[in-house]
């Protein structure tokens, strides 16, 4: 097992009530885990949760996150540094945003690379090259050269999983990857998440609202309503057979071609 | 016989970037919206799909082309022609949230068209907000709200409502419910429909969805870099003919598709619509592209009866 979040509780500030809580799952190697749910239901807190980076004043109020057997509540800020980029990578919504925009591409990625090993610029240059051909990014030495600013919404989420990947992390947290892509964008970007996890055999959790994208892509799947899981369990067993009427209400509301008309 | 109350005849949008240069926003389209029904436009971004509202909402100039509305060709309209003719149409936008001034009450944003027009005298705004509320499924008590204290589609709700204030015949879309989640999505759509059996409004429904437009929707277009692709019946929609109609269904992921089916994907990004491909818009994606597609640009033709499509070598169905 390489991910076991037991009993899991996360607060805001000094509100006494939890804004999530008894979240619970387990996570196996190469596994795909997709959490879905509507916007406030605290999917995004589990994953930020799972990598220390919760913001304003969030903190774990219960509960403990166990990844490759360690305890990560015990963990001080320089394992963390050298375990988040590495172990545990993240994919954001929008990867622009988390790139400095005065900045290249290349020169954040070669920064990115050298933090986390000994390789020259040279050689980090090299492997920046290498992760992008990965991601089927044409060209990718001018990609290094540009501004965030310059590349559009997919080839900018090209990169960002290029550079989540670029240490075969053994767990990737993707939040919201295809959320602000066209559809036929979105299809080529999670056809690659796929590839690439399949390929390297990282295990990833997905956040998604997109149902469709998370019955493609997963093996078990979480569903959250108002900081707890609904339901959970295999995404086939799920999808098909759903017991909890708020997962039945969801799926009821996937808009689906063919099938009903309101006209 | 259903009667036309919009006709968009050529309609051609370019804007003027440096070198002398032009962006092709909107390439001469042209189609029919029926009374009381519902027209779809789905594209991907960069696709023209709100240059091409924004002409019909008359906010923008059209290079060439008209908009013919009750006779009348509205992109010549001016002055107090112009304003009266906002009465008839009206919008809904994406982001709620930024269509709401933060500091009005819902009162007073609902009633705010009308006291443009002097349709209500201040005396009755009360009265008028409470029965648009209630219109749109809303509590008539949140007269008294701020944008801020309500939910995302709650505040959808709301601009529906002022959009009906006016009573207009015609209310355009603009991806009116991509920013909510899906089960309130879903309620919003219900109500548009809802609301149309009810008044008979026509709605022009901009979206990128095309699972959600092929719901609801009495005519779908397809857009692709200023064009219109392909025109069909929403019910329909199994049969479309055009390659990048196919690629758009593919593309759309559904929870009752098999798992670890093969996903055919589109491969590469939309040009830039700066730089135009010479003869098919389509054909530097396209799977079937053929000598005469680089040359030639397809003419937008009708195959079917209501079926439109523009392609040199139409796909015999979809699979």
């Amino acid at each position: 097992m390489l991910l076991d979040v037991k009993n899991l509780a996360v607060s805001y500030g000094k509100n006494k009530t939890p804004t999530i809580s008894g979240v619970n799952f387990e996570l196996d190697e190469g596994k795909i885990l997709a959490i879905v749910g509507e916007s406030g239901s605290g999917k995004t807190t589990v994953i930020r949760a799972i990598l220390n980076v919760l913001p304003g004043g969030g903190y774990v109020s219960e509960g403990k996150i166990i990844f490759n057997g360690r305890d990560l509540s015990e963990l001080d800020a320089d394992s963390w540094r050298s375990l988040r980029g590495k172990d545990i990578s993240m994919i954001f919504q929008d990867s622009g945003a988390m790139m400095n925009p005065v900045h290249t591409i290349g020169k954040q990625f070669v920064e990115y690379i050298q933090t986390h090993s000994d390789l020259d610029k040279k050689s980090a240059y090299d492997m920046a090259v290498e992760k992008l051909e990965l991601m089927n990014l044409p060209n990718p030495e001018n990609i290094l050269k540009s501004y965030t600013f310059e590349l559009s919404g997919g080839m900018r989420q090209r990169v960002g999983i290029a550079m989540a990947i670029t240490f075969q992390p053994k767990l990737l947290l993707a939040d919201e990857p295809t959320s602000a892509l066209d559809v036929t964008t979105q299809a080529q970007i999670v056809g690659e998440l796929m590839f690439i996890t399949r390929g390297t055999g990282a295990a990833m959790i997905i956040v998604t609202h997109n149902l469709g994208v998370a019955s493609y892509l997963s093996d078990n799947l979480i569903v959250m309503s108002q900081g707890k899981i609904v339901e959970a369990g295999a995404t086939d067993d799920v999808v098909k057979n759903p017991r909890h009427n708020y997962t039945k209400s969801l799926l009821a509301s996937v808009p689906e071609m063919g099938r009903r008309r309101y006209v | 016989m259903s009667e036309v109350i919009m006709r968009v005849e050529n309609l051609t949008k370019k804007f003027p970037v440096s070198d002398g240069k032009f962006l092709t926003a909107c390439d001469d389209i042209t189609f029919d919206v029926v009374k009381g029904e519902t027209v779809g436009i789905v594209g991907e971004s960069g696709c023209g799909k709100t240059t091409l509202l924004k002409a019909i909402m008359n906010m923008q100039k059209p290079t060439s082309g008209k908009i013919i509305f009750h006779g009348e060709d509205i992109t010549q309209l001016t002055g107090e022609a112009k304003r009266q003719n906002y009465r008839r149409i009206q919008m809904i936008f994406q982001d709620p949230t930024a269509a709401f001034n933060p500091k009005m009450k819902i009162r007073d944003i609902i009633c705010e068209p009308l006291l443009n027009f002097d349709l209500i005298a201040k005396s009755e705004v009360d009265a008028k907000a409470r029965e648009l509320l209630t219109q749109v499924d809303l509590p008539a008590d949140f007269v008294e709200r701020y944008p801020h204290n309500m939910s995302g589609g709650q505040r959808q709700r709301v601009a529906i409502a002022r959009a009906l204030a006016l009573e207009p015949e015609v209310i355009a879309c603009d991806e009116a419910t991509s920013a909510l989640d899906v089960s309130v999505q879903d309620t919003i759509i219900k109500l548009l429909v809802k609301l149309q059996r009810e008044k008979g409004i026509t709605y022009i429904f901009i979206c990128h969805d095309l699972a959600l437009v092929s719901m609801f929707s009495h005519k779908i277009a397809v857009m692709y870099l200023g064009n219109i692709m392909e025109k069909i019946d929403g019910d329909k929609l199994s049969g479309a003919r055009h390659p990048y109609t196919h690629a758009l269904l593919k593309a759309v992921f559904s929870t009752e598709r098999e798992k670890n089916q093969y996903i055919e994907i589109l491969p590469g990004e939309i040009p830039s619509p700066l730089d135009v491909p010479s003869g098919c818009p389509f054909r530097n994606r396209c799977t079937y592209c053929q000598e005469i597609c680089t040359t030639q640009k397809p003419p937008f033709e009708e195959i079917e009866n209501n079926h439109f499509v523009a392609c040199h070598y139409p796909l015999n169905k979809a699979h």
